[in-house]
């Protein structure tokens, strides 16, 4: 990196805040995203962490005059490189943007900076009895712009959909420099286009968002957990459809395969208590009393006897439904060493039990297998390719086609909830149409004429 | 075989408030629940009971309110609730708690093999087994870890740790046994027996059912030898803290200064 | 109550070696017995060859010590029996036994058979203006401490071990060891069938702890920590969410429910630091932290901090400390 651009940026966050040396660089340079996978960083970009919205502003202003690239790091907990910089880049760091304005209980707000963590906004509001967030991405270590910025999803999308639904204004820095508000804490508000909703999933091509409104909810104060297993999935994918219609709304049901639930436990040092079936359930249930928490139990347990489960399992206590939670979000760790590519389509609900066969059968016909976790019950699906000798397999790419198009069969999409990044741009063509893309082209060159905003994701210019 | 299991229900540790300003333990932001403990000493008891056909009767001295971690234990497999609760029996100490609850097993008469956990998360005293077991006047062994096996006559254990060495130990029945967390994993309910659990009786036992037994000033703050004179929520100890980030060099070198400070290791 | 004097200490021995715990009771007990103006005595069950008199000169005025090859095995009850008797004889105002794992388990029996109260796991003890024992002891986790009287006779507390520091030796003590013989040998309801090795795991005794907790992803990556602790000479410890998740066995927890440590230095190493935890090592001389979030509690303890990644920090200091 050349030395004037350190200086100047020296001089508008000062010296401490500007890191150019290669090991204190090293953890701001990727993502969570697959090893095999992962584009490979400039390792000649710097990294800046402002203060605070100005900073930015200047940031951006001086950036946009030399024309130099700039990536947004937020928690850097995303699964699509959108925050690796390809080429030699200004890394905008947010982990400094760090208040919590304020919680407004009177309009059920929060104003957060962008670098305020899921983990620290939680923390927070457990000090105001009775309210809470929803929106969980499984990493509490993600910031409030980062998951403004790639719309994150998570498990519990079924009762509460994603950061989408519940952002209601933002602050954002535009490539230019130019600071500009957006939405605000009123409900309603019909005044030409929105913005801020093109901004919601952008990844951070279209402007930096620096603040943001979010909405806060009361908190359901019961919740318990119930494992269903069955023996056949069919069984499991009826159930599920079956509970989505009977108007109880779980937070989250979650499908894995029983090989993951039983391993990933017994890498953790317990064991996975379901020990009946192939196909087990997970379904987290919260409600406002206890009556009802019941009451909903009854009726998804007697819907699942229906179809044919084994005995269901109860969690009641938090350390119990913690450490469900646990085996569930861990077997990441569990299959990371053995997979290539990791797929996050989403189909139709009704489609998942046909989709998945599919999945299964194609994996068949490579002589190989794939593992599947799904948020099941909002079509959300997991598979991977597995490696073969730790090398990624010659058939990934004709099986990763074959993939897509049985996805895009059922009407389904590359991505429900880790973005395009840089990682599945050449995908992305896949799904959409040519007017399509050359629109999203045109809108990124209004925002960002000179492309200097976090280039290479998402789109192709 | 009568195996009785004894638990207490203690706040979520996890949400309790600490005031050292004020010196005041807030627990109403936190739920009650089995003492986790506990929860070992009742699985050990439905390990046994699906082993050895056992019938499982739990019991815990309490609030009225008390009667939601009994319906836990149902759902979890246990076979019969008791609680024994009365404004008199408030305020107990651990003599008189394990008085009390010496009176009460007394009066059930049935039982064979009295397990408990390691010891409760409020308290933290680790001593009510003991002191029951001496009330009742048979043996007890603390810090089981294992069953070996159980017949009508006797039991067979493994202590850990007693004494800088592990004990495998013979007891005549009835006996008491406490267990540690390494004993089992405890399990989960199932859907249909938690539901079931919602409505099963509980047999409930005030002073007046046990006038046979133990007697007023034996119970309750009056019974309780020992008197909390007052309460202090310390400080947190204050430290330098020199956080680093990113700068790994100084961090390493700062340790090894510390380290060869103190002349230790290496 | 003036039938009661003096203090008794009752001394534990394993194998017929006196635990240090004893000499840390009888330096606390000293400072008591000068401010009461009171006798100290130490009453030592245990076989021949036992080095009683080393208890003369820790500071204890006399030694009782009950003679018997029974005592070589650690069983409650007839330890109990003959406490209780010799108590009954000598009618001490106060008796104070180490919280040690077996003086927890004995502890309260003594204290049901002779219908008094016991204050258990204390930190502190001190006189009032009355002469009775203050007795002080951490609760809810350590979140709190409790000043609790007895308003029997004797006044019984258990002592954790490690809380005082031990008596210092003086050769020049009388030497007055008083031998009994135990009134009760014989108890047909508890058989110690065989005794095993204990894991030699002593956390507690470590100049260094190198402890870890949810920051570690899987069992296997434990031998990372295993290895930095070895490599600085000390013991490796956990946080009881591993024990629980049977990653690792108890010996090597730290926190209220597991061992309490006072190392010289405490490196935590993806703990968050929740209460329990904290309340088993937070009085080490010196303590670091690595953690990848820096909102975490440990930090707030710590002398030395670093935020980042375990798995990249912990294999670099084991290449690097040395």
């Amino acid at each position: 990196m050349n030395s004037i651009v350190k200086d100047n940026l020296v001089s508008i966050v000062g010296e401490d805040f500007v890191i150019t040396n290669i090991s204190q660089k090293t953890s701001y340079l990727y993502d969570e995203i697959e090893h095999i996978m992962r584009p490979k960083a400039d390792e000649n970009s710097i990294v800046v962490k402002p203060k605070d919205t100005d900073e930015i502003s200047k940031i951006m202003k001086y950036a946009n005059k030399i024309k130099m690239p700039v990536v947004v790091r937020g928690g850097g907990t995303g699964l699509c490189g959108g925050c690796i910089p390809t080429k030699e880049s200004i890394i905008l760091s947010t982990e400094r943007l760090k208040k919590i304005v304020e919680i407004d209980e009177d309009n059920m707000v929060a104003v957060l900076e962008a670098g305020v963590t899921l983990f620290e906004l939680l923390e927070e509001l457990d000090k105001h009895e009775g309210v809470g967030f929803p929106v969980h991405p499984g990493d509490e270590g993600a910031q409030m712009g980062g998951m403004a910025a790639t719309n994150a999803g998570g498990a519990r999308a079924v009762k509460h959909g994603v950061m989408r639904k519940h952002i209601q204004g933002m602050e954002v820095v535009l490539p230019s420099g130019e600071i500009m508000e957006l939405g605000g804490k009123l409900i309603k508000n019909n005044a030409g286009y929105n913005l801020m909703q093109l901004i919601i999933g952008s990844e951070g091509t279209l402007a930096i968002v620096t603040k943001i409104i979010l909405k806060i909810y009361p908190k359901d104060k019961y919740s318990a957990t119930i494992i269903a297993p069955f023996k056949h999935f069919n069984d499991a994918s009826n159930a599920v459809m079956e509970i989505l219609k009977s108007g109880v709304t779980p937070l989250a049901v979650e499908y894995q395969d029983k090989h993951l639930f039983v391993e990933t436990a017994k890498m953790l040092g317990t064991e996975w208590q379901a020990k009946q079936g192939n196909a087990d359930l997970m379904i987290i249930i919260s409600e406002k009393t206890e009556d009802l928490l019941y009451a909903t139990c009854k009726q998804i347990n007697d819907i699942c006897q229906k179809n044919n489960s084994y005995e269901t399992l109860f969690a009641g206590k938090k350390s119990e439904q913690d450490e469900l939670l646990l085996i569930r979000s861990q077997h990441y760790e569990y299959i990371k060493d053995i997979i290539g590519h990791s797929f996050d389509t989403a189909v139709p609900v009704a489609s998942i039990p046909a989709y998945l066969n599919e999945l299964k059968e194609l994996a068949k016909e490579y002589n190989t297998f794939t593992n599947i976790t799904a948020h099941i019950a909002d079509g959300n699906i997991h598979s991977d390719i597995v490696l073969v000798d730790g090398k990624m397999p010659p058939y990934a790419e004709e099986l990763k086609d074959k993939i897509f198009k049985t996805c895009f069969k059922y009407n389904g999409t590359i991505t429900g909830e880790h973005g395009v990044g840089k990682l599945r741009i050449d995908d992305l063509k896949l799904q959409k149409s040519e007017v399509e893309l050359n629109l999203m082209k045109s809108i990124k060159k209004v925002f960002d004429p000179n492309n200097i905003l976090n280039p290479g994701t998402v789109l192709d210019m | 075989m009568d195996i009785l299991v004894l638990i207490k229900e203690v706040p979520d540790m996890q949400k309790v408030k600490f005031d050292s300003e004020k010196g005041v333990v807030n627990r109403s932001s936190a739920e009650s629940e089995i003492n986790p403990f506990d929860m070992n000493a009742l699985q050990t008891a439905i390990d046994l009971k699906r082993k050895y056909n056992a019938t499982v009767t739990v019991l815990t001295m309490g609030p009225p309110s008390a009667e939601k971690s009994l319906r836990d234990a149902f759902a979890r497999g246990c076979d019969h609730l008791v609680l024994m609760t009365d404004r008199k029996f408030g305020g107990s100490d651990t003599y008189a708690t394990a008085k009390t609850l010496a009176s009460g097993i007394k009066y059930l008469e049935k039982y064979d093999l009295i397990v408990c956990g390691e010891k409760s998360v409020d308290g933290d005293t680790a001593q009510v087994g003991a002191e029951v077991a001496e009330f009742l006047n048979i043996p007890h062994s603390y810090y089981v870890e294992k069953i070996n096996n159980i017949n009508e006559l006797e039991v067979e254990v493994v202590v850990e740790s007693l004494s800088s060495s592990k004990q495998v130990r013979k007891m005549k029945l009835p006996a008491l046994i406490g267990v540690t967390k390494n004993i089992n994993i405890p399990k989960l309910p199932t859907v249909n027996r938690k539901l079931e659990s919602l409505e099963v009786d509980v047999k409930k036992i005030s002073l007046d059912d046990l006038s046979e037994y133990i007697s007023e000033i034996d119970t309750g703050f009056k019974g309780s030898p020992t008197k909390v004179s007052k309460i202090i929520i310390p400080h947190p100890l204050e430290r330098t803290s020199q956080i680093f980030k990113d700068d790994y060099i100084s961090f390493k070198e700062a340790i090894k200064k510390e380290i060869k400070k103190n002349n230790i290791g290496m | 109550m003036s039938e009661y004097k003096g203090i008794l200490v009752i001394a534990e021995q394993n194998n017929n070696v006196i635990h240090k715990v004893s000499y840390e009771l009888l330096n606390k007990a000293k400072e008591l017995a000068q401010s009461l103006n009171i006798p100290l005595n130490c009453l030592l069950l245990g076989n021949d060859g036992i080095n009683a008199k080393e208890l003369n000169y820790r500071g204890a005025d006399t030694v009782f010590f009950m003679k018997s090859e029974i005592f070589l095995v650690a069983e409650e009850y007839l330890y109990k029996q003959n406490i209780v008797n010799f108590i009954n004889e000598n009618k001490p105002e106060i008796v104070l036994i180490g919280a040690t794992n077996f003086g927890r388990s004995l502890a309260p029996r003594i204290a049901a058979a002779l219908e008094t109260g016991l204050t258990a796991d204390c930190t502190n003890l001190k006189i009032d203006e009355d002469g009775h024992l203050i007795q002080i002891r951490p609760a809810f986790s350590d979140n709190i401490l409790a000043y609790i009287k007895t308003a029997h006779y004797p006044q019984m507390a258990t002592i954790r071990y490690k809380e005082f520091s031990e008596a210092e030796r003086d050769l020049n003590r009388e030497i007055n060891i008083v031998e009994l013989q135990p009134y009760f040998c014989n108890y047909d309801k508890t058989n110690i069938i065989k005794t095993l090795n204990d894991s030699d795991v002593n956390i507690t005794e470590a100049e260094i702890v190198v402890a870890t907790g949810r920051g570690i992803k899987k069992k296997e990556d434990l031998r990372m920590i295993e290895t930095l602790a070895q490599k600085l000479g000390g013991v490796m410890g956990v946080s009881r969410a591993l024990v629980d998740a049977g990653m690792t066995s108890s010996a090597y927890q730290v926190g209220y429910s597991g061992n309490r440590v006072k190392p010289k230095i405490y490196i935590a190493c993806g703990i968050s630091g929740a209460p329990q935890h904290l309340a088993g090592m937070k009085e080490s001389e010196l303590i670091i932290a690595i953690n990848s979030d820096p909102s975490a509690p440990i930090f707030s303890i710590a002398d030395y901090g670093y935020v980042g990644d375990i798995y990249e920090i912990i294999p670099n200091l084991i290449r690097d400390l040395d």
